[in-house]
């Protein structure tokens, strides 16, 4: 599994693995879609595009996932796919971009599961191991 | 930190961990034999373990007492949920978004009716209708309040009062809520764009999760003077909102986590968890984010306020019960920062309390409280879950002394949400509570099974504790009759 949902009594755990820490990133913003809507009654008909900014890779984890959020209420809309455009470190922190594809919400067709509030720094890890990448932190539902 | 639990009864319903490694103070923990048992049980992951992150709250600096956890204790993020610290900044006391969380200002109101029960019998399917059609939920939903930047200025500097200069809700609903719905340190100016960009739609919603409306019969009443006071009757008819800052409170705990990080580096402040970083009160971080912190708790005080009208307006169309006949009980908080007198050790002292997952919950006397309620002590609202009672509970002299007038806000988690939605069919669950006389209507499957009384602890059980801890005193039981959900 790219990413996995960890058991935690009031929220949920999101881990992600890649080889790489670009298909980590991708896989959490995924693991994170798919908790908000079932990703398969939504179309991805139209691009948004999201970027966040870290000091490591744990933190660039959690405001990317934030921007996520973000991203839903700023334009009203549900998504699908993510696509990682950019990752670089730029002095000394992190920067990640992207595209977010969806279409505006329509709570007749798309099935809403939860709300998400935040990605926390709860449980928060971001590890290279030996196949790659391990990302993980708290959802605050 | 370490795991082994070195846990010492102080009695039946008290335990405490002395200080050990970097701990400042002790942590104390209100349970009994059994909820520590369960708690110990339950447990669903050693990384974010409700002791541990009690006793890493203890080593942050300028902590008073100790850190302390309700019997409704379970696991968070930084903060266990059911929490509370206060700070001395005299001591270089600290500021801390994990002791507030994400949702700043997250509440429970609690209303009142003229209703009986039989006032609604045969009318509670046509009701919960209603509720659902009136009552923006569950993820995704927009209020019908569309506020321009300039508008939701106003209610990051003026709360529920402005939401009620709109028209939403009476001027007497003030005078019952925690800060009479208005914090005067607020600043809307530290609050990002983004937080008042997500927030433009959701004024008026009631969001997911947790979240809930329930209307209530009270069922038992156990304290007949606190009862007269709080204007509660056997067979009466009550509602409880449960809602908070919505996206507006997330995205400031979102922009002010990486910022009090950075000041956490800068003042040399050791956390043992990355979700404490935190800042010292009287430094300008420290400040900043407190100032934001008053906006996200107006914007939540204006958000019950709305939602307040709209259950006025569902009883109204539902039932043609004026909005007079619905009155606001009151209102109190569980994720806050607050500024508060408390007497340590003989000595008045003015303290930054945090309170994770637990409410307020004074005395009698205190001049917080409004005049009505002030010679019985405040009204603690405890939520419990869709098919168990809520209760209404009074603030006790013993609590002040203790817990900075600190109890439980509800029954506390057990079960993790995988865990329970494996367990509890939404469908499933929804026929069993039928059969109880229970109503649920609910916009996402998931609030359903992830919410099911099941997953919760027993809240009879909890509230047992904290009563015969003596940290509040029972006043009424109310029992669900419908319940809305995100």
């Amino acid at each position: 599994m790219p990413y996995e949902y960890l058991d935690h009594e009031a929220d949920i755990g999101l881990e992600a693995t890649g080889t790489r820490l670009e298909e980590a990133l991708r896989d959490g913003v995924q693991g994170l879609l798919a908790l908000l809507v079932d990703p398969e009654t939504v179309e991805p008909r139209e691009a948004v595009p999201v970027q966040a900014s870290g000091d490591d890779p744990g933190a660039l984890y959690v405001a990317l996932l934030n921007a996520v959020l973000a991203a839903v209420d700023l334009h009203g809309m549900f998504f699908r796919d993510f696509e990682l455009t950019r990752l670089e470190r730029v002095d000394d922190h992190w920067v990640v971009e992207g595209t977010l594809y969806g279409e505006p919400i329509d709570l007749e067709r798309h099935a809403v599961e939860i709300e998400v509030k935040a990605a926390t720094y709860g449980g928060l890890l971001a590890e290279q191991t030996d196949t790659g990448w391990r990302l993980r932190c708290v959802l605050d539902l | 930190m370490s795991t082994a639990l070195n846990l010492r009864k102080i009695h039946d319903y008290l335990f405490e961990i002395p200080p050990h490694g970097k701990m400042r103070v002790p942590a104390r923990l209100y349970l009994d034999e059994r909820s520590l048992r369960e708690l110990l049980e339950n447990q669903s992951s050693e990384e974010w373990n409700a002791i541990r992150q009690l006793e890493n709250v203890a080593c942050l600096p300028g902590i008073v007492k100790a850190a302390m956890a309700m019997a409704d204790v379970h696991p968070g993020y930084g903060f266990p949920i059911g929490g509370v610290a206060a700070f001395d900044p005299k001591a270089g006391g600290v500021i801390s978004v994990a002791g507030v969380g994400f949702d700043i200002n997250c509440g429970v109101r609690c209303l009142r009716t003229h209703l009986t029960r039989s006032d609604l019998a045969g009318k509670e399917e046509k009701l919960a209708d209603t509720m659902y059609e009136v009552i923006p939920a569950g993820l995704g939903s927009t209020g019908e309040l569309k506020l321009s930047p300039k508008e939701i200025d106003r209610v990051l500097r003026e709360g529920a009062r402005y939401a009620v200069r709109l028209g939403y809700g009476r001027e007497e609903d003030l005078e019952y809520i925690e800060e009479h719905g208005q914090l005067s340190d607020a600043d809307p100016s530290v609050v990002s764009h983004t937080a008042k960009q997500r927030q433009m739609a959701q004024v008026g919603t009631l969001g997911s999760g947790n979240h809930y409306v329930e209307v209530q019969v009270v069922d038992q009443i156990y304290n007949a003077r606190a009862a007269e006071a709080f204007g509660l009757e056997l067979g009466q008819i009550v509602i409880m909102l449960h809602t908070g800052s919505r996206a507006l409170g997330h995205q400031i705990g979102t922009d002010y986590l990486p910022f009090l990080e950075k000041a956490t580096r800068k003042y040399g402040i050791e956390v043992p968890d990355r979700e404490l970083v935190c800042a010292p009160i009287e430094s300008p971080e420290g400040q900043q984010y407190f100032r934001a912190v008053m906006a996200g708790a107006n914007c939540a005080f204006a958000n019950r306020q709305v939602l307040t009208h709209l259950v006025r307006q569902a009883f109204w169309k539902a039932l043609r019960v004026p909005e007079t006949a619905i009155e606001t009980l009151y209102e109190v908080a569980h994720n806050t920062v607050k500024w508060e007198v408390h007497e340590v050790d003989g000595e008045r002292r003015r303290l930054l309390v945090h309170r994770k997952g637990s409410t307020r919950a004074f005395g009698p006397g205190r001049p917080e409280l409004p005049e009505r309620y002030r010679a019985v002590g405040q009204p603690v609202l405890v939520g419990g879950t869709m098919g168990t009672a809520s209760y209404i509970l009074v603030g006790t002299e013993q609590g002040m002394r203790e817990t900075f007038g600190t109890a439980l806000h509800g029954a506390g988690r057990a079960k993790s949400r995988r865990q329970a939605k494996r367990q509890y069919p939404a469908e499933r669950i929804v026929e069993q509570l039928r059969k109880q006389g229970i109503i649920v209507r609910a916009h996402g499957k998931a609030s359903i099974s992830e919410e099911a009384p099941g997953a919760y602890k027993d809240v009879e059980h909890v509230v047992d504790v904290m009563c015969n801890a003596g940290i509040v005193a029972r006043v009424a039981r109310l029992r669900p009759i419908i319940c809305l959900k995100g």
